[in-house]
């Protein structure tokens, strides 16, 4: 169940602030995260189960014709809520690596 | 058509990470069971083919593999309690002094009535107050090892027996058989061609350990032998017959009246013995060797040292033979003395493993109330006097739940579980204690880590943790520095105040 949305100037463990940059940078289901953050799926899944629960981020899955296309099982995507990017531009201003760690989609794009 | 060697070995691997996250969804609440399957599934098939793209793959990505599946665990763990956390009871209580007694309190209960329903541990509790007598020894050859074999010949028995002792009053000898059961007799319940172990005895061997078991047969040198059941082999054997007393039982070359039984575990005797035979007269004890009890006089107790005495015996050839006389109370050491010297030496080897700091220094001039202080140090009591009595009755369900270990076995497990839970019991009762916050004595929580020690080698790494109730905070450094040695308390004033408005949780 979802939470209300908190006020974004609250504080991220690093861990937290590190996925929810990796899912800003694009990365947006738990193994990509994994891969780009270096983080073990013990650490990555509950986070995102505990960023979910607090509305920062939400999930939706995958159609399952998009699945069957290719192949494959169909899989969880995770994006970003507003309180989420809200929180996340407070984060940076607390982790000032976070940005160079995981550049954001546009500036990889550049 | 036939498998090739990389298929089957794709199969396994996949029937192996299906069973890893099989097993993590158990712990899943089930309403969120289906979807959180899912998720892994479609995750692992990504991962797979990532790592084993042809369905080849090094040690290294084998590993990689199971390392993400066994990351579903502590997934499956969170939701799990993530739910219970969601409940009103739960979250009101969660980190409570109250329901870390309560969690306590109930694993004593368990632990408890385990050694209730054990018969085991029934059957050695209620041993518990008799005391073997301090001037019981057993003797054997100075050269065997710790009554691991009888060494004893009856003829050695027989002749000290027969002469006045100085250190000696009494004897006692036997020894451990195996005997096939001939034929059934009256005993209709007892199972056929069954092989017992048999301790044939001089007939003052109950008396002399002290047991008010009485014979009833006069012991006439023509009488048939007596035996007295074990209380497992009466149950096992003769299915608890309450008529068992003057069965005659058949042995392949005599035959015995059954006169008894005896509780299991009362003579606590070397071998395991399911019945005791007592031969008419000590001259029918015709094994090569056996055990042989001995009662010292206080002349010989004056001579025991450390438990022990050393005896030089003449034999009946003339020639001198060494002895030794091993306390019966050494060799059967009562539990509660194995208990405390293991809870001794778990105690003397916790700074091994834990610092027994309890971490109270702050990072500010802030101190708590007297007040405050007793409700801690009380907690911090009533925690160690609930592990002592767990680890007592949980180490005893251990030791004595199994009768198949025997004795020997059972002391060794004593003792050794006695001392794991004691090593890891304090240690974790002293980690709770300095995680609890020093005003409400709530754990606290949400770990945050901060830094890491090869990125900031002079700037603060460790981890932060915050009080549920916006008391305090906690650091603790990950490297220990000369400035920051062991963990510090933040009391948080009433700035912080905001992040605790209405939530009893804050964000990760």
């Amino acid at each position: 169940m979802a939470r209300d949305p908190k006020p974004t100037d609250q504080k991220l463990s690093h861990t937290a602030a590190m996925i929810l940059q990796a899912l800003d940078a694009g990365f947006v289901y738990g193994f990509s995260i994994m891969e780009m953050t270096g983080l073990p799926s013990g650490t990555v899944y509950p986070a995102m189960r505990r960023l979910e629960r607090d509305a920062l981020i939400r999930s939706q899955w995958e159609r399952q014709s998009i699945a069957d296309a290719e192949q494959r099982p169909p899989r969880k995507y995770y994006k970003l809520t507003a309180a989420g990017k809200s929180t996340l531009e407070s984060s940076r201003k607390r982790y000032p690596l976070l940005e160079r760690l995981i550049p954001s989609e546009e500036a990889r794009t550049v | 058509m036939k498998p090739s060697p990389r298929n089957l070995i794709t199969h396994l691997r996949s029937l192996s990470h299906s069973g890893l996250l099989l097993g993590a969804s158990l712990l899943v609440p089930a309403n969120q069971r289906a979807e959180w399957r899912r998720e892994w599934r479609g995750e692992l098939w990504h991962v797979q083919q990532s790592c084993a793209p042809g369905g080849a793959c090094g040690w290294q990505d084998e590993r990689a593999m199971a390392a993400f599946c066994l990351g579903a665990f502590q997934d499956a763990l969170c939701i799990r309690r993530s739910n219970f956390e969601n409940k009103p009871f739960f979250a009101q209580s969660s980190g409570t002094p109250g329901r870390c007694l309560l969690a306590l309190l109930t694993m004593l209960a368990a632990a408890y009535a385990l050694a209730l329903w054990l018969p085991g541990v029934a059957a050695e509790r209620g041993l518990w107050p008799r005391k073997v007598s301090p001037n019981l020894v057993f003797i054997e050859r100075a050269t065997s090892h710790s009554l691991s074999a009888p060494s004893i010949t009856p003829r050695q028995f027989r002749s000290w027996e027969g002469r006045r002792q100085k250190y000696f009053d009494a004897f006692a000898f036997f020894s451990v058989s195996a005997e096939q059961v001939a034929s059934p007799s009256t005993g209709l319940h007892r199972k056929a061609n069954t092989a017992l172990n048999v301790a044939r005895a001089s007939a003052n061997l109950f008396t002399l350990l002290g047991l008010s078991v009485h014979l009833t047969n006069p012991l006439l040198p023509d009488a048939m032998p007596e035996i007295v059941l074990s209380e497992r082999t009466w149950k096992t054997q003769f299915a608890a017959d309450p008529h068992i007393a003057g069965t005659i039982v058949r042995f392949v070359d005599r035959s015995a009246r059954v006169a008894g039984v005896a509780p299991d575990g009362s003579l606590a005797l070397p071998g395991r013995v399911d019945a005791w035979e007592f031969p008419p007269s000590a001259g029918q004890l015709d094994p090569p060797f056996g055990y042989v009890v001995a009662h010292l006089t206080d002349e010989g107790k004056a001579e025991m040292w450390a438990n022990r005495v050393a005896i030089n015996a003449s034999q009946p050839d003339g020639t001198e033979d060494d002895l030794l006389g091993i306390a019966i109370e050494e060799w059967r050491p009562s539990p509660i003395n194995l208990y405390l010297f293991a809870v001794l030496l778990g105690l003397l080897a916790l700074p091994a493993i834990t610092t027994v700091s309890l971490g109270e220094s702050s990072l500010d001039s802030q101190q708590t109330s007297w007040w405050r202080k007793l409700v801690r140090w009380s907690f911090f009591s009533t925690k160690i006097g609930l592990l002592f009595p767990i680890i007592y009755f949980v180490s005893f369900d251990l030791a004595y739940g199994d009768r198949s270990l025997g004795r020997e076995g059972a002391i060794y497990i004593q003792l050794i579980s006695t001392f794991s839970l004691c090593l890891f019991g304090m240690r974790w009762v002293l980690k709770d204690q300095r995680q609890r916050c020093p005003v409400c004595v709530r754990t606290v929580c949400h770990p945050a880590h901060v830094g890491q020690a090869s990125w900031t080698f002079l700037d603060w790494n460790g981890t932060e943790m915050v009080c549920m109730g916006g008391h305090t905070m906690l650091h603790v450094p990950s490297l220990p520095t000369s400035w920051f040695g062991s963990q510090r308390w933040l009391y948080l004033d009433t700035s912080w105040q905001f992040l605790f408005a209405g939530s009893t949780r804050p964000i990760p």
